[in-house]
């Protein structure tokens, strides 16, 4: 118990010495705690633009590259209606005939047509 | 001498933190001056280093400087907020410390003279009282020092540590028990009379 005592004398001693201990901030630490005192900048969410109709087609189409192909396409079929190629020509000819008429009636039916029409 | 007047005397501490957060340079200057004696004390105080003291500051105020923004009016003192910081942060080197070589070692006196020797004596005291501390279990270690070493409270305590008074007083108790059985060992070797 005795020993206690002194011990906690000891004790109480050091804290005593410990709570006078007052050290002064280096003007060194003063600097570079002010260095670093620097107003945190809110977090800037990137701002959304509205998507446009065009882009939205755009990506719906998979792009600038999908889409300069599909051009590339329908210049080169529209080229091949007003102007075809004499390989291309001559094969629709040999395939179709020089010249392909076509009807959505039938004869019989023009005959009938025709003599209503004269009486 | 020509003192400049302080243009926050009497403002709190939360108030010029939101200052600061709300652009003010000065306020942040003030609350500098104000708050780092302080915390560089305690820090020194448990870890018995200037250097390490010194970083646990730094770290201290710069861990403020970022809570700034967020900081709630009315729900925590700042000082309460940097003594638990502050605490936590010296336990932290405490801890790397256990079963390792005290950093600041004591050297040999240059020479004789009473007030180099009591010096020396103080610093080896200050030293095994934060050798003692590291071999405590965190919690008791904040405790003893928040109470002993700061001189608080334990209702002050319990909001720096978040836990009630009675604990506070459970850990202070059994904390300080401790330590006296550590240091027992070293009277001599401090300067104490063994009898």
């Amino acid at each position: 118990m005795m020993m206690t005592d002194h011990n906690d004398d000891m004790l109480e001693d050091i804290f005593a010495q410990a709570r006078s201990i007052a050290p002064r901030p280096s003007d060194d630490l003063m600097a570079r705690v002010l260095a670093e005192a620097v107003i945190p900048q809110a977090p800037v969410t990137a701002r959304v633009a509205p998507r446009s109709l065009t882009e939205r087609v755009m990506d719906l189409l998979g792009g600038w590259p999908a889409v300069s192909g599909l051009v590339t396409a329908t210049c080169a079929g529209i080229w091949f209606g007003v102007a075809p190629p004499a390989a291309v020509q001559d094969y629709a000819a040999a395939y179709f005939g020089d010249e392909v008429s076509m009807s959505i009636f039938s004869e019989d039916t023009l005959y009938v047509a025709g003599d209503f029409i004269d009486g | 001498m020509n003192v400049t007047p302080d243009p926050f005397a009497g403002a709190p501490d939360e108030a010029l933190l939101i200052a600061f957060a709300n652009g003010d340079a000065q306020a942040a200057h003030a609350l500098t001056v104000r708050l780092l004696p302080r915390v560089v004390a305690q820090a020194t105080r448990m870890l018995a280093n200037a250097a390490e003291a010194e970083d646990v500051a730094q770290e201290a105020m710069i861990r403020l400087w970022r809570q700034a923004p967020e900081w709630r009016q009315g729900e925590a003192l700042v000082t309460t907020w940097l003594y638990r910081v502050t605490a936590n942060l010296c336990t932290d080197i405490l801890r790397k410390r256990r079963g390792g070589v005290s950093l600041d070692q004591v050297d040999e006196p240059a020479d004789g003279t009473p007030s180099v020797t009591e010096q020396l004596q103080t610093k080896a005291r200050m030293q095994a009282l934060s050798d003692a501390l590291a071999a405590l279990p965190e919690r008791q270690a904040q405790a003893v020092a928040l109470r002993h070493l700061e001189g608080l409270s334990n209702p002050e305590i319990a909001q720096i540590m978040d836990i009630s008074v009675r604990s506070v007083e459970s850990l202070t108790a059994r904390g300080k028990r401790a330590l006296a059985d550590i240091m027992s060992g070293r009277k001599a070797e401090l300067g104490y009379d063994d009898d």
